[in-house]
């Protein structure tokens, strides 16, 4: 298992070196680049002091030189300065000499996204497993068609106008919930009840929105795992030697029917980095969806590579995990990893 | 990354236009369920009111500034909130003429070379240090140091010389006389040398914590959430009457009008649509917000590639002049909000040249004017042609809704004459550097600032013509660079404006590009700021936001949370 282990974790290297080197060359591909946003086009600018820009950024090099300083940089760890939001650190939070702190980009628009994310996936699985247990075991009578309906109902609707008809309906003509942003305005002066209250409004309706958008596959997925289960010949064993219903679904079908269901968490964590830039832009949310939409738009190539990188990175591990937990949940994939 | 960075645009755009046409279902949708305003709140807020000092204006922004100088920012958004916090020599009046705002006055020498600026006395910066030419010199020196990266540099790299003989006067000296010398000083932050000497400002902490001398200084900034402000108690212009200003971040504008409509935020920036349409047929938005409109800071053309035929060619220029109907751009795609123009100046203020009229909309003419120059319908196909080869043209411009609308009603009319174009949309840094950087176009349509200077010699001067530079349509006229050269050099407002008109004249004559329009700035904000003056003067709705003030009785109720308190 260990051996396994550092296996996997020395694969991720190369397999990094691989993103990183792919990313930046289509990054390059793209024409233009911070010199050349919509602002520069203006005629108090002058091409001087644009292609003076260039070479600060070593932008006028060929790509190959520009992604070997970055590699270069990346074995300290070393994500660079964004271009566009005046040198901030692309990653991780600077000191300069007075002991002020500059806090990374990444560093602040990843835990946001992280913890927008993390909620409205523990709401979907809490309510997609009930749902999908009982549209398998009531399969083809109205319970599961009225599922199935309500779940492609919230699949088909467009979040982004969801969102605006929930904003405009709680928050503009029933003033029961903030519209946009994270805080208050007067955040600051609320006690800790206060400052959890609001901060939990703010979130309702980002985290609600994509739970129910996302609901129609994982309620799917778990109602499919069921009925699989169900044909199986150790639920007719079960059945045939007079289990209970009860046990039948919930200790013997239950349990083998969610095993792929950490493949699907698996596969969500680039989702849960990437965030959306749809909701966080309508939300006001300065998360990561948000943060790499701008970097592109505006070619700040040091925060493409670093939420790239970090993204990738995030991912790999998370793919490792998973399998870690598919292989300490299902005893067939543990004997293999372990002959491995 | 490109097709992705295509993909999404491409994808946002659309959802842009869903999300206008969602909102306005919503609107429809719940008309009935208004929260009209009773008569007595109704009748408060029409009241008049004696000024007052205190209260919170609350707006948003779209995007967040990067930092707060903005002499390396540069953008917009930084912009807006810096010029609240720092102070620069000059500024414009709200009718667009100079007068000094740091400086009591300023002198230029008999041979138009120096100007001499003379500081107002006890200037404070708002940490209680003082203000001094000393200040004024090291701003200077930062803005032209070759390690600083600001895109405004060039104005103040012609200065030769910098001196400050005494605490209160600062003087610059030119090669040569250079007039838009005294815009350029109307546009620089005047920044604390105590503070900044000897750091690098690309990557100070100052640029989230400033320190400043105007109306306002920095409380807090949230990262992606606000930006606040509070009354700066050692201001060097008096005081201002609102104690706070609080800037939202809220980068979608539907979220944006959803805020206004629940008075979460005083004001915001309008689209025709919203202007025209959405308010006017809203009574509960009608009573509590009170509409503006300004003159715009820009202005949208078609320009051509004058380098290739058959552009170069003034008949035909003039002939697709003629052929588009102005009125109809502005009333299709601006709703009747926006006027045209026959100048690249602001209608009304001085630089604008009130004789010229701009081209009407004329077929017969244009079609006399392409038969002048050779374009005859020889296969009867509806298209002209010259040479065998028949007349058409792509229309390129960026992404942007209004040129998009706007190149569709050109085609039409272009189509009526016998001229076939075609529209083509491309993202921004794709259009620059494919197409406008290697002079690959043939019609553009896109837009330039009114600026407040008159001088355009970047954009209309033969020599400013290389690979990103502003005259990339190639425009060469002798008169006209001359009429730049001279207007460069010369300080007399008065023999400056005859300059300016005879050029407004020769270039609307010469017909380099078509002038569509210049849209107005719209924007809604609640009644309960008083204080703003209605119809705007040509310095726009904001020139004296100092001024505005915010009644007691119509401040918004803060239910038993305090309020973010003044100094």
């Amino acid at each position: 298992m260990l051996k396994y282990l550092i296996k996997r974790v020395l694969w991720m290297i190369p397999l990094l070196i691989g993103i990183s080197l792919i990313s930046f060359f289509i990054m390059h591909l793209a024409p233009g680049d911070i010199t050349n946003n919509e602002a520069s086009f203006n005629p108090k600018t002058s091409e001087e002091s644009r292609q003076k820009l260039r070479e600060l950024y070593n932008l006028d090099k060929p790509v190959i030189v520009q992604y070997g300083l970055w590699l270069k940089r990346m074995t300290t760890l070393d994500f660079g300065n964004s271009f566009a939001s005046h040198q901030k650190p692309v990653f991780w939070q600077t000191r300069d000499k007075d002991g002020n702190v500059t806090k990374g980009m990444i560093q602040e628009a990843l835990p946001i996204t992280l913890m927008i994310n993390v909620l409205g996936l523990i709401i979907t699985l809490t309510l997609a497993i009930p749902l999908g247990i009982i549209a398998a075991r009531k399969y083809g009578f109205w319970q599961d068609k009225s599922i199935t309906l309500f779940n492609f109902i919230g699949f088909s609707i467009p979040g982004f106008w969801l969102s605006l008809l929930l904003m405009y309906w709680l928050g503009v003509v029933n003033n029961w919930l903030p519209i946009s942003g994270l805080h208050s305005i007067n955040y600051d002066t609320f006690d800790t009840w206060g400052k959890v209250k609001d901060s939990l409004s703010h979130l309702f309706l980002p985290v609600i929105i994509p739970s129910i958008t996302g609901l129609a596959g994982i309620t799917l997925f778990v109602k499919n795992g069921m009925l699989d289960v169900f044909h199986q010949d150790y639920i007719t064993t079960a059945r045939a030697k007079g289990l209970s219903e009860h046990q039948v679904v919930y200790t013997h079908a239950l349990r083998n029917a969610l095993l792929p269901l950490i493949t699907i968490v698996g596969l969500s964590i680039p989702g849960l980095i990437g965030g959306s830039v749809i909701a966080e832009t309508i939300f006001a949310i300065p998360g990561m969806g948000k943060l790499f939409f701008d970097a592109v738009m505006m070619r700040d190539f040091p925060v493409i590579m670093g939420i790239l990188t970090i993204g990738s990175a995030l991912t790999l591990i998370g793919n490792l995990i998973a399998d870690i937990a598919y292989a300490w949940a299902d005893p067939r994939v543990r004997r293999g990893v372990m002959r491995d | 990354m490109k097709n992705l960075a295509f993909l999404i645009n491409q994808f946002l755009k659309r959802n842009a236009k869903y999300r206008v046409i969602a909102t306005c279902l919503v609107l429809s949708a719940c008309g009935d369920s208004s929260q009209e305003l009773s008569a007595q709140a109704l009748s408060n807020l029409n009241k008049s009111y004696p000024s007052q000092s205190g209260g919170t204006l609350l707006d948003a922004t779209i995007g967040e500034p990067s930092g707060l100088i903005y002499m390396v920012a540069g953008e917009s958004a930084a912009g807006a909130i810096s010029s609240n916090i720092f102070n620069k020599l000059l500024k414009y009046d709200k009718n667009l003429d100079l007068e000094g705002e740091l400086v009591e006055g300023w002198q230029v020498s008999s041979d138009q070379k120096t100007i001499t600026f003379k500081l107002k006395p006890n200037l404070k910066w708002s940490d209680g240090k003082p203000l001094t030419s000393a200040d004024v010199l090291w701003t200077w020196q930062a803005v032209t140091d070759e390690k600083t990266r600001s895109p405004y540099a060039s104005d103040f790299q012609l200065v030769k010389k910098a001196e400050t003989p005494d605490a209160l006067t600062f003087s610059v000296t030119y090669d040569q006389a250079y007039a838009p010398a005294l815009d350029s000083w109307a546009g620089l932050q005047i920044l604390p040398k105590h503070l900044l000497q000897g750091q690098d400002l690309h990557t100070t902490a100052f640029a989230r914590k400033p320190v400043g001398s105007n109306y306002y200084k920095l409380d807090s900034w949230a990262n992606g959430e606000n930006i606040k402000l509070s009354r700066n108690p050692s201001s060097v212009l008096g005081q201002a009457k609102i104690d706070n200003l609080v800037t939202r971040i809220i980068p979608d504008s539907s979220a944006q009008f959803l805020e206004l409509m629940a008075d979460n935020i005083d004001s915001m920036g309008l689209d025709p649509i919203k202007y025209v349409r959405i308010i006017p047929a809203r009574p509960e938005l009608k009573q509590k917000l009170a509409l503006y409109k300004e003159l715009g800071n820009s202005y949208t053309y078609m320009g051509f590639n004058l380098k290739r035929k058959p552009y170069d060619d003034v008949r035909v220029r003039k002939a697709i002049n003629y052929a588009i109907d102005k009125q109809e751009i502005i009333d299709g795609v601006y709703l009747g909000l926006g006027i045209d123009i026959a100048s690249p100046y602001k209608p009304g203020t001085r630089w604008s040249n009130p004789d010229l009229k701009p081209y009407p909309y004329d077929p017969k003419k244009a079609k006399v004017l392409l038969k002048e120059a050779g374009f005859t319908d020889i296969d009867g196909d509806g298209v002209l042609e010259r040479d065998g080869k028949p007349f058409s043209f792509e229309i390129l411009t960026n992404q942007n809704k209004e040129r998009e609308k706007s190149a569709v009603l050109i085609q039409r009319r272009l189509k009526n004459v016998g001229i076939q174009a075609n529209v083509r949309a491309i993202e921004w840094a794709s259009f620059i550097s494919r197409f406008i950087k290697t002079g690959d176009f043939d019609v553009v349509i896109l837009g330039w600032g009114l600026g407040l200077d008159p001088d355009q010699f970047n954009i209309w001067h033969s020599s400013q013509q290389a690979p990103g530079q502003f005259n990339f349509i190639g425009y060469n006229n002798p008169s006209i660079d001359k009429l730049l050269e001279q207007g460069r050099t010369e300080l007399n407002p008065d023999k400056r404006q005859k300059i300016y008109h005879e050029f407004a004249r020769v270039l609307l004559e010469d017909s380099p590009i078509v002038y569509l329009s210049a849209g107005y700035g719209l924007s809604a904000i609640h009644k309960r700021v008083k204080g703003i003056e209605n119809p705007a003067p040509p310095a726009g709705v904001g020139w004296n936001t100092y001024d505005w003030y915010i009644p007691e009785p119509l401040r918004r109720p803060v239910s038993g949370r305090t309020e973010i308190s003044a100094n």
